[in-house]
């Protein structure tokens, strides 16, 4: 199997069935992408494959065709800083799959309302409830 | 000095009386009001690493050679094990160790739910170890399973003797009063689902045992942990710099944690045991369901004089009981109260502490019922709480209380009312709604820290504390950064390692702050004493001339002005050491925190769907030490209490007594979209009894009125009384049903008359 | 476990098909679905709108923003499921779904899974059917669904085309399934006949991301106006009218899902008048 990840090449040797989040985190060592729920409810394992948002934990990593962004793909985005200036982060277990549904969203549309937002970003559950400040850092992401 | 005392410690509520070694605590509190760092937004130190997912949680431990075990649980809701044999489980390919029921601390032959842990397996894979457990050859001995409460309370079937109090003559004031309401209030069951699961991974290293795990208190892991398995506490290292969430369910070790160390010790290798997220929807403790019958009476002119409860706490297999009567008992001035709770001890899942228990379950039905009395009195249900204010705790005065003035600051968002209302369509009906809250939070003793100088003059607070996400360790370096005088950005926070920090209290129970920041005040006093003395030498100024200003020393006729690091560059490889120690809470006096929440709710009368649509939650915790953060807090507990009072529920197969919600479809957490408006202030005023510092804790006191607050804005929307939680579109709809039903039986007597 | 990629229909034989694996893949994890191969159909499913008919292939992302298609359809794409999951899921898998019940899903051996009882029905199962519950009370979840149902959709597979409410069958005693699938049978496309306005209303317990504890869908054509719903029944479930709901057969605990229905249904039929 090979995985085009945050614009690196790997060459994967693991049995079908093995889930994209196993691999990215236990054979690559990018442990940002978190497992929260392991069957596709909670958005923690969010990555990107070609730009698209989706549930790495549920996605057979055989199956994947496009590039992979992670959250380590994403470290120098605008958005970090964002989610830290607007204290968006409690715990942080969520944030890393947070960032990463945000960052699609303003690829696609860089003014979302606040409609926008929740809509892009209810599949991503935080327990802490940090969503008012989630939605303050991308409301403002590029200040 | 070393002071030891008797004293009554607090924790979730829950009080022992104890002897406590405390230091005294001499500081002066700064004034009140925001000062140099303590007081302002500040972001927080380990933010950056958090949204990068730099973090290592317990969860992205992985250590050479690890194994992964898994734990069979019971498929019983009561049942004995009579043999197990874990040959063939053995056999399988990578399967390298497995512990039944008395090998590992947690796991036992008697299973008093279904769930409850009985054996674990490590393998060189996770799936390897379910696979294993699936070979586990069991053979089990049913025993008679207790689900329901109501009849475990009847059969007496109890943890412990039912609790009971009483001050004044209830009888005889209910007798006397002009008007007495009563209502019955059920309280689910709530799953606190933190998003890291309970996990642990544990590693021997010669006699020393490493314990990875997710936790609120590393000092009481390493101590269950030490005590469980006979070895010296100084053996056990238990880290946690970062975790994901607990809520009051990760203040112990757990069976996951002990089956990871021996386990590891049994196959000399490092074993991770992390529970999934279905068995954290079982096993990882809960909010327990209560039944409250309440009574409360009242003279005509609205002073409440008697209040009464009949509680049932329906704990489960295990866990402790909460004070669901608590705020009936303090939060009101009433000389007659009488209440009794009852503890069923049933065959489900036992209870864990989650964020106020008991007061957030007890608040809810005294708060709505307290509504319920304003409306029989005709009177404003915020006139109606201020004429009962409390000025003592029974006689116990209180250390500090705001509470009026939350209310007086409630008044503006409480006379929206009118317009709210006006808003009201056919379909939807709008209306407002408030609770008041009580709870504790002032923290106690023990807790130390230390401060760490350099020559470079920037500052390292050391503290064997953990921070679960509230922001605790920026919450430090700001009391450090103010203290000594110097920027939020010279300050570093070493923390969540009991091999390298003094002990630290338990992050629960509102008590971080108030526990461990005045230690660190006094480690940072005690560290700027040593620096003014050095430079009173080497300047040869006396030292009560000298303090630490904007980073430098300053003289106090401005003659000398030096930058901390320029003067410390001298230090080359020495450093300068404080120590400090949390001292006493104030004696004779009742530390608690106070607030009030006014909700703004809709409700579609059609289809039952409510929704919140503003909340002003107003607290009075003490000082406040990072704006920002608090906010966060009370953003967080208000969202977490709409879960509680709208969507969550944990569901139980009746027959089996199987949980049936274990997935995150099932039980519905709030997302972005549910959350409301939240308006969040402050009455920010130290609490001159209370440390050096004069701050309560603020975790739990937003989820505690919450729901009553939710569920009065739906009765003045609608008329309907909600009594039980959640409230779902079929608790809605059955009390809209119950409030025409009344209104047309009122008309039908009107008319008979 | 093997993964086949076909590139065309003339290599399908056999194994589990899978597209987005949204349904799938925790069902392969929690062995309720067994497969010794998987075939990713994604290579010969066609995806996209083109004109009144859609590709099965087409994620729940891609219909909720595409404006060639009916109102119900996009509305109840955009209600379902979460944002990923949406991104992830086809239209074809969507149909395809199985009940949320819990009973079900942690494999209670129950009618649907072949057994004796509907543990729901004496247990808990205030999320379940108020129609068609008598031998299972499970509730279909697709909010798509019953928005195809009322847009009167075909489907056409690799084997025949069909009406979507002949794609679905009560569970009985002689066969458990819900859908009349046969093995090999793989959606290929969906078609929509011309219709004037349609809704989709939606009752869940969260804003976003649940399953339909009521979907109503509606629909007006120069047939007449047809309405589906969601999550009352095993299979979608087709009204003659609002009347109909006079004959919903409650279980103790969903009786409130008809008064949910009701106001829904005439919701939805004022909603189709205000868009003539």
């Amino acid at each position: 199997m090979k995985l085009v990840v945050n614009g690196n090449e790997y060459v994967v040797d693991a049995p079908i069935g093995a889930s994209l989040a196993s691999i990215l985190r236990e054979r690559l060592g990018l442990t940002g992408t978190k497992i929260a729920c392991n069957e596709g409810h909670c958005g923690a394992c969010t990555v990107m494959v070609d730009g698209v948002p989706v549930l790495s934990c549920i996605t057979l990593a055989h199956t994947v065709e496009g590039e992979i962004t992670t959250i380590e793909g994403l470290r120098e985005h605008r958005l970090v800083g964002a989610f830290v200036k607007a204290d968006a982060v409690q715990c942080g277990f969520c944030t890393p799959g947070q960032v990463v549904s945000a960052a699609a969203l303003v690829a696609a549309n860089p003014d979302p309302t606040t409609e926008e937002i929740r809509h892009a970003m209810a599949g991503n559950i935080c327990r802490c409830g940090t969503y008012p400040k989630i939605e303050e850092a991308i409301l403002h992401w590029r200040d | 000095m070393a002071r030891l005392i008797r004293t009554e410690k607090e924790v979730e509520g829950n009080f022992e009386e104890v002897w406590l070694v405390v230091e005294e605590d001499p500081l002066e509190q700064w004034p009140g009001g925001p000062g140099d760092v303590v007081g302002r937004p500040a972001l927080r130190k380990d933010a950056l690493e958090r949204v990068r997912g730099e973090a290592r949680f317990t969860a992205d431990i992985q250590l050479p050679g690890m194994l992964h075990a898994a734990i069979l649980r019971s498929p019983h809701a009561h049942a004995r094990v009579k043999s197990i044999d874990f040959a063939a489980a053995l056999a399988l390919r990578g399967v390298r160790a497995a512990v039944g029921p008395g090998d590992a601390p947690g796991l036992e032959a008697e299973a008093g739910y279904a769930g409850a842990p009985v054996a674990a397996v490590a393998a060189e894979t996770l799936g390897q170890a379910h696979a294993a457990l699936e070979a586990i050859a069991i053979e089990w001995e049913k025993l008679e399973a207790v689900i329901d409460a109501e009849e475990a309370v009847e059969r007496g079937l109890l943890h412990g003797e039912p609790e009971r109090y009483e001050r004044g003559d209830f009888d005889r004031a209910i007798a006397g009063a002009d008007v007495v309401v009563e209502g019955t209030y059920r309280t689910q069951v709530v799953l606190h689902n933190s998003m890291e699961t309970h996990q642990s991974v544990c590693e021997w290293i010669g006699e020393r045992l490493d314990v990875y795990t997710s936790t609120q208190y590393v000092w009481g892991v390493r101590n269950e942990v030490a005590r469980e398995l006979g070895i010296a506490a100084d053996m056990v290292r238990v880290v946690c710099e970062y975790m994901g969430g607990g809520f009051g369910s990760k203040n112990s070790a757990g069976e996951y944690t002990f089956a990871a160390a021996v386990l590891a010790q049994r196959t000399g290798h490092p074993v991770r045991c992390a529970l999934t997220r279905r068995e954290e929807n079982v096993a990882a403790g809960n909010r327990n369901a209560t039944i409250q019958r309440l009574t409360a009476a009242a003279t005509r002119d609205g002073t409440i004089v008697a209040l009464g409860g009949e509680f049932v706490n329906a704990l489960g297999w295990g866990g402790w009981s909460a004070s669901t009567e608590g705020p009936l008992k303090i939060l009101y001035a009433c000389d007659n109260v009488r209440t009794t709770r009852h503890t069923a001890k049933i065959n489900t899942p036992p209870m864990k502490a989650f964020r106020a228990p008991g007061f957030v379950e007890g608040t809810f039905g005294l708060e709505c019922l307290i509504d319920e009395l304003a409306a029989k009195l005709d009177v404003d249900p915020l006139e109606l709480r201020r004429k009962n204010y409390a000025s003592s705790n029974d006689g116990t005065p209180f250390s500090s209380k705001n509470l009026a003035e939350c209310y007086e600051r409630a008044q503006k968002h409480w006379d929206r009312r009118h317009d709210v209302r006006a808003r009201s369509d056919a379909t939807w009906k709008r209306g407002v709604g408030m609770a008041s809250q009580i709870w504790y939070g002032g923290g106690g003793p023990p807790s130390y820290a230390w401060t760490r100088v350099g020559s470079d003059g920037r500052i390292t607070v050391v503290t064997a504390m953990q921070d679960i996400g509230t922001g605790t360790r920026t919450a430090m370096a700001q009391i450090a950064a103010e203290e000594l005088g110097v920027s939020l950005d010279r300050v570093e926070v070493s923390l969540g390692d009991t091999a390298r920090g003094p002990y630290a209290t338990l992050s629960a129970g509102s008590s971080t702050t108030p526990s461990i920041g005045p230690a660190v005040r006094a480690a940072a006093a005690d560290a700027k004493r040593q620096i003014i003395e050095i430079a009173a030498q080497r300047y040869d100024l006396e030292e009560r001339v000298l303090e630490i200003r904007d980073g430098r020393i300053v003289s106090h006729d401005g003659n000398l002005s030096v930058a901390l690091e320029e003067f410390l560059d001298m230090l080359g490889s020495a450093q300068i050491l404080g120590k400090g120690a949390r001292g006493p809470n104030p004696t004779g006096m009742s530390v608690l925190t106070f607030g009030v929440h006014v909700v703004e709710a809709a409700v579609d009368v059609e289809t039952g769907e409510v929704r919140v649509e503003r909340v002003a939650a107003i607290h009075d915790v003490g000082r406040i030490v990072n704006p920002l953060g608090a906010e966060s807090q009370v953003e967080g507990g208000v969202i977490q209490g709409i879960g509680h009072t709208l969507s969550e529920v944990r569901l139980l197969d009746a027959e089996t007594g199987r949980v049936l919600t274990t997935s995150l479809d099932a039980y519905r957490m709030p997302t972005i979209a549910d959350v409301p408006e939240i308006v969040c202030e402050f009455i920010d005023k130290p609490d001159e009894h209370l440390t050096n510092l004069g701050s309560k804790g603020l975790g739990e006191p937003p989820i505690v009125p919450i729901a009553a607050a939710i569920a009065n804005a739906i009765r003045d929307a609608t008329g309907a009384d909600v009594h039980e939680l959640p409230i779902s579109r079929e608790e809605m709809l059955r009390a809209l049903r119950e409030a025409d039903r009344r209104k047309s039986g009122a008309g039908l007597q009107s008319v008979a008359h | 476990m093997e993964l086949l990629r076909p590139s065309s229909l003339g290599e399908l034989d056999g194994g589990l098909f899978v597209h987005g694996g949204t349904e799938v893949v925790p069902l392969l994890r929690d062995g309720i679905l067994e497969a010794e191969t998987l075939v990713d159909v994604r290579g010969v499913v066609p995806s996209g709108v083109d004109g009144n008919r859609i590709g099965a292939g087409t994620t729940l992302a891609e219909l909720e923003a595409s404006s060639d298609v009916p109102a119900a359809l996009r509305e109840a794409c955009r209600l379902a499921a979460s944002p990923q999951l949406r991104n992830m899921g086809s239209l074809g898998g969507n149909l395809l779904q199985s009940t949320r019940c819990w009973y079900w899903r942690l494999k209670y051996p129950c009618r649907l899974h072949g057994g004796e009882r509907c543990h729901a029905a004496e247990g808990e199962h205030r999320e379940h059917a108020i129609f068609a519950n008598d031998f299972c009370a499970s509730a279909h979840p697709s909010d798509v669904a019953a928005a195809l149902l009322a847009l009167d959709a075909r489907v056409r597979t690799n084997r025949r085309e069909l009406g979507l409410a002949d794609l679905y069958r009560l569970p009985d005693e002689a066969d458990r399934r819900t859908t009349t699938l046969e093995p090999g049978e793989l959606i290929l496309e969906l078609e929509l006949p011309p219709v004037e306005a349609s809704v989709y209303l939606k009752a869940m317990d969260r804003k976003r991301w649940a399953f339909p504890q009521v979907g109503v869908a509606a629909a007006r054509s120069a047939a007449g106006t047809r309405i589906a719903l969601a999550g009352v029944a095993p299979i979608p479930w087709l009204l003659a009218g609002p009347e109909d709901l006079d004959a919903a057969t409650p279980l103790p605990r969903t009786a409130w899902k008809v008064d949910v229905a009701r106001a829904l249904v005439q919701r939805a039929l004022t909603d189709l008048t205000d868009l003539r």
